[in-house]
């Protein structure tokens, strides 16, 4: 096996269905350790992506990576390092709590012996060691989802790829999801999961994939994407009066690229600047205000969310 | 080699991976087993197979007395055992596709489909171990109405012979019709399909076939008696053997009037109208082979298609 320097590295990936093509010359790389986001509206190709990368289906063309392994030549290989959540859950209805993760792990080939231990930390992890002896099916959807997790594990993968972790929970088992995948990263894992609610992905991501119409939109750190989508810096400055004199003044200053004018804030002035420089600069800004005298009340600059950055890069459809 | 496993360890190994340690068949009899299922549909077998045994009796006892003025005893055993032996097969033929017709699809529809693909479970271990746990259903089905059959035994004219022949037709029937029904669940998306399917052929090949194979034979027959000839002779017999030889219920009543004519279960003499010897062989040989084979194929089909990655 040669050295890798992604755990899931994808290359000129397509997947065609007839004349549809839903995944068209994709690279997707993800860092061992990552917390991956892949984020793109619905059908814009996510649950493909992942079907190859899970040896589901084979790509039109192109190959896939996962642990250094080809998703084409060696499926076995590629299944031993991923746990797979889908973004349904698959129920037995007539089988317990234990029963289902017991069974799960046989089917990873982990000796009898092992097992009640394996499912006994497994349920703990996930808070449903008071659940062990109920029906799979009594579980609430929050309960489905973390017992899914559990699942995952059980023959530690060393990637975890998770289609829409969170989608259909209520806002509490949603948090209590987000909190899981940081866990799991912390115990080594390698955390891949879509999403196409931005929320979900945004605080706890270490890197970020956008997908749209099959292809890659942007891909990187989250901090790489917020530079590369959003150049700019947005100031938001508030004034008692005498905005034109301070527009007159910002306009001098290096890096301010435009100046908008925004609503009035209870009778207060407010305009935005679009500023370009670094942290020097922006205290440049203030200082040409003040030698000028002009009432400053506020002077802040508007932390862009991810979700601003990604209305720019998915034109919008990204609900 | 550090060690060396000696043969019948490997070979106790090797049963004990192919049954026991196979997560399918202990998930599949953990479910099926479970609550009062299991024991209401065997209550309800035995209590149906109760009922018609002694109907049979009932009826068979008012005829024997009338139409002979005493009581011919082993006609009761033999018609009882026949009768039971009958409704068993066409309750197996009907039973096992039932529980291995959704075994596959079942799990397209519940969407663990997926989830069991992406596991270490090669296709193989996942298509027997649905085969076996059904097919461990209907074994504990046949075993239990075993000692319904036995009644005949008071009567006499049953031999314990024909219990096990019966008992074997029907392993081997319940055999490829579970398959059939595995085969076609992993072909269809949906269980109904399947379903349809599966009963589809095993009606095919409990009625179907019979009567378009005898029909053909009925057809020309005549011609071939006019013949004359010793190898039309012979041509119809094999025929007629083959006919025999792809139905259960025919391969068991044959199979039974061979074994209390010719007094075996193995080859006899049949002594054709120019007074040469045949040698032919009961049916229930061929049709066994002829079953086990057909099932080989079903299953390796079965498992090529589960194994299948999608385009």
């Amino acid at each position: 096996m040669a050295a890798y320097e992604h755990i899931i590295e994808t290359r000129g990936l397509v997947k065609r269905y007839g004349k549809l093509t839903a995944v068209s010359d994709l690279s997707v790389q993800v860092p061992r350790g990552a917390i991956y986001g892949f984020v793109g509206p619905n059908g814009a190709g996510k649950t493909t992506t992942m079907r190859i990368l899970t040896t589901l289906i084979t790509p039109t063309a192109g190959d896939a990576y996962v642990a250094g392994y080809s998703v084409v030549t060696y499926p076995r290989e590629v299944r031993r390092a991923i746990g797979y959540m889908p973004d349904f859950f698959g129920v037995y209805d007539d089988m317990k709590v234990w029963e289902y993760l017991d069974f799960f792990a046989a089917c990873y080939e982990i000796p009898e012996r092992e097992r009640p231990k394996l499912i006994d930390d497994l349920l703990a992890l996930v808070d449903l060691s008071h659940r062990r002896e109920d029906m799979v099916e009594k579980l609430s959807r929050g309960m489905k989802q973390r017992l899914s997790l559990a699942r995952t594990l059980a023959h530690d993968p060393e990637v975890l790829i998770l289609d829409e972790p969170a989608s259909g929970l209520d806002p509490r088992a949603r948090i209590e999801i987000r909190e899981l995948l940081v866990e799991m990263a912390q115990m080594g894992k390698t955390i891949f999961f879509s999403s196409h609610i931005l929320a979900d992905v945004a605080e706890i991501c270490t890197h970020l994939g956008v997908i749209e119409s099959g292809e890659m939109v942007a891909q990187g750190t989250v901090a790489e994407i917020r530079r590369q989508l959003m150049p700019t810096r947005e100031i938001m400055i508030t004034l008692l009066d005498r905005v034109d004199e301070a527009k007159e003044a910002l306009l001098h200053v290096p890096g301010v690229e435009s100046i908008q004018d925004m609503p009035d804030d209870h009778g207060r002035k407010r305009i935005r600047v679009d500023f370009g420089g670094d942290d020097a600069g922006v205290s440049e800004m203030l200082k040409a205000l003040s030698s000028r005298g002009v009432p400053v009340v506020n002077f802040a600059e508007e932390t862009r969310d991810l979700e601003a950055v990604f209305m720019r890069a998915t034109k919008g459809i990204v609900s | 080699m550090a060690v060396s496993t000696p043969s019948d360890r490997t070979l106790r190994h090797r049963l004990r991976r192919l049954l026991a340690d196979n997560p399918v068949v202990l998930k599949e009899l953990r479910g099926r087993m479970r609550g009062a299922r299991a024991f209401i549909v065997l209550t309800i077998y035995l209590g149906l197979l109760g009922a018609f045994s002694s109907l049979i009796y009932v009826a068979v006892s008012e005829s024997a007395t009338r139409v002979s003025g005493q009581v011919n005893v082993g006609e009761i055993g033999r018609t009882l055992f026949g009768g039971v032996v009958a409704i068993e097969m066409l309750l197996v033929s009907f039973i096992a596709p039932a529980f291995t017709s959704g075994a596959i699809s079942g799990e397209r529809e519940h969407q663990t489909y997926d989830l069991l693909r992406t596991t270490l479970l090669p296709s193989h271990s996942l298509v027997w171990g649905k085969l076996v746990s059904a097919l461990s259903f209907v074994l504990l089905l046949l075993l239990a109405a075993i000692p319904l059959q036995s009644i005949a035994f008071f009567f006499g004219g049953v031999a314990e012979t024909e219990v096990i022949l019966s008992f074997v037709i029907l392993t081997a029937t319940a055999l490829l019709f579970s398959t059939i029904g595995l085969y076609f669940s992993a072909r269809s998306s949906r269980t109904l399909s399947a379903s349809v399917l599966t009963y589809a052929l095993a009606t095919f090949i409990m009625f179907g076939l019979p009567i378009v194979l005898g029909s053909v034979l009925w057809i020309i027959e005549p011609s071939l008696d006019n013949i004359q000839s010793v190898q039309a002779e012979r041509a119809v017999i094999y025929a007629l053997g083959v006919i025999i030889s792809t139905n259960p219920a025919a391969t068991a009543l044959m199979s039974q009037y061979i074994l209390v004519n010719q007094r075996t279960t193995g080859t006899f003499a049949y002594t054709l109208n120019n007074g040469q010897d045949m040698t032919l062989i009961s049916p229930w040989v061929p049709f066994t082979v002829l079953y086990v084979l057909l099932t080989v194929v079903f299953f390796v089909l079965a498992v090529r298609r589960v194994r299948v990655i999608e385009e």
